[in-house]
């Protein structure tokens, strides 16, 4: 895999997210909750691949999906 | 308000929960707690979801010696070392010792065996024969064999543990000084659990939960004593109480809803979700909603709340509000829910047994239904037995004919 490959993108289903605020605190340099109490990415691509996993993998509510930003295909939870 | 221990043949039947009616949602207002703590009360969806999830707003600080009087008595839920009386980084710290054993895919590997267990139960009703009392056979006993699979609790008396769950959520059905005992005896067997699985650690949720704690700074033994107190409890009261009500509410005015639960899992799912939010678990009398306390001066829905104020967020209420869930009619159990109910609650604090709980509530509906399509309410809504004088509200047993 070339490092283009590593980069991830992180989506928050804002609809399902009950800001338990979990992901923030395993991902703080991806993920933050907004003013609205509810998870948000922090930036368009990230390469905290054990950091997004887990976060989407706790996510009580499974509301984080992480994606390879080359290929869209899911990287986590899977 | 409180419900006097004793009062289970009062004259005044008791209202089924599905038929509790809803306080219109508004702006905070400000009321009493039933020992006259003054309290902030929200009912608005959007404002009862600030509640649990604004950082402004805490449980620790409840239990700070400026606090004003909050508890209803003794009881598990005011344990300042209590899971949920833990915020900020302390609580994420400790909440993860236990969070990956419930994640919806940890709960989905349990799946099939819960499915035998159900069924198991499904049998020994039927050879028990109509008429029978479906919480002693299927409501009750569901949860506690699944929490004591989780935690490896073969061998423990059940019924020693079904009598503290009763008195670590009581408000008023036992007087104070037998809660305490209670209590006492919980914390011992808790404390002796912890020992055994620290030398004999297994595959369960307790032996996990102790090595995930052995890696994490700060955990404390008072800490690790009252979780484990709090999941053999959470496993009994809450899916019982849910799954009890439930029935009530099908087997006494939707007989299609049953119906198609019975065929399809997916519409026992669906009907699940809107059942766990449009059916309380509780009157509400000892308490009006979940409480928090403000940290900081802030404002909910347009009104100024000071720093140090008690706060209630009224779930039931914001689970009826028309603005999220247009209500025109009955109960439809299978519209699509939207936006998720606030029955587990939110933020840091959101139910850790979310996923198995809504397993527990659709498998059980679902086989239930689908084994007795022609299960009905032995007897009259008015003669029902319920559980008084604790957290929560649900049928002390219901006769069920087919």
């Amino acid at each position: 895999m070339s490092a283009a490959g590593q980069e991830l993108v992180v989506r928050v289903d804002r609809t399902r997210c009950v800001g338990t605020g979990a992901c923030t605190w395993t991902a703080p340099e991806d993920l933050e909750l907004g003013p609205d109490g509810r998870a948000r990415p922090l930036r368009p691509v990230s390469d905290d691949r054990p950091g997004l996993t887990e976060a989407a993998e706790m996510c009580p509510v499974e509301a984080i999906t992480v994606l390879s930003a080359a290929s869209g295909e899911v990287v986590a939870p899977l | 308000m409180t419900v006097e221990h004793g009062e289970t043949s009062s004259a005044q039947p008791l209202i089924p929960l599905h038929c509790l009616r809803h306080a219109e949602p508004g702006p905070p207002r400000l009321t009493a707690l039933p020992n006259g703590t003054p309290v902030w009360l929200a009912t608005r969806h959007a404002d009862v979801r600030q509640v649990l999830t604004d950082p402004r707003l805490d449980r620790a600080t409840l239990f700070a010696p400026d606090a004003p009087p909050t508890s209803t008595g003794p009881n598990l839920l005011d344990d300042p070392e209590g899971l949920l009386n833990i915020d900020g980084p302390e609580h994420q710290r400790l909440r993860r010792t236990v969070q990956r054993a419930f994640t919806p895919r940890a709960i989905a590997r349990w799946r099939p065996w819960v499915e035998t267990v159900i069924e198991e139960l499904i049998d020994d009703l039927e050879a028990a024969g109509s008429p029978v009392d479906v919480v002693a056979g299927l409501t009750r006993s569901l949860p506690i064999a699944v929490i004591s699979r989780l935690m490896d609790l073969d061998g423990v008396d059940l019924q020693r543990l079904g009598h503290w769950s009763d008195h670590a959520l009581s408000t008023s059905a036992y007087p104070a000084e037998q809660v305490r005992q209670a209590m006492r005896e919980f914390y011992a067997f808790s404390e002796q659990l912890i020992a055994d699985r620290r030398k004999n650690p297994g595959d369960d949720l307790v032996s996990s939960l102790l090595l995930a704690a052995a890696e994490t700074e700060g955990v404390t033994e008072g800490q690790l004593t009252a979780m484990v107190c709090g999941l053999v409890v959470a496993g009994h009261e809450t899916t019982m109480t849910s799954f009890g009500n439930a029935l009530v509410q099908l087997l006494s005015e939707a007989p299609e809803a049953w119906a198609r639960i019975a065929v399809d899992l997916a519409d026992a799912t669906a009907a699940s979700e809107q059942i766990l939010r449009a059916i309380p678990l509780s009157d509400a009398t000892a308490l009006p909603g979940l409480l928090r306390r403000a940290v900081a001066d802030l404002e909910i829905g347009g009104v100024a709340i000071a720093a140090g104020s008690v706060v209630a967020a009224d779930i039931r209420t914001a689970n009826h509000d028309p603005e999220v869930y247009p209500a025109i009619g009955p109960l439809d159990h299978f519209a699509p829910l939207g936006t998720p109910s606030l029955t587990f609650g939110a933020g840091p604090h959101h139910c850790l047994g979310a996923w198995l709980a809504r397993m527990e509530l659709e498998l059980g509906l679902h086989r239930l239904a689908n084994r007795l399509p022609g299960l009905r309410l032995a007897g009259p809504l008015e003669e029902i037995s319920w559980r008084e004088g604790l957290l929560t509200r649900s049928p002390a047993s219901l006769l069920v004919a087919w």
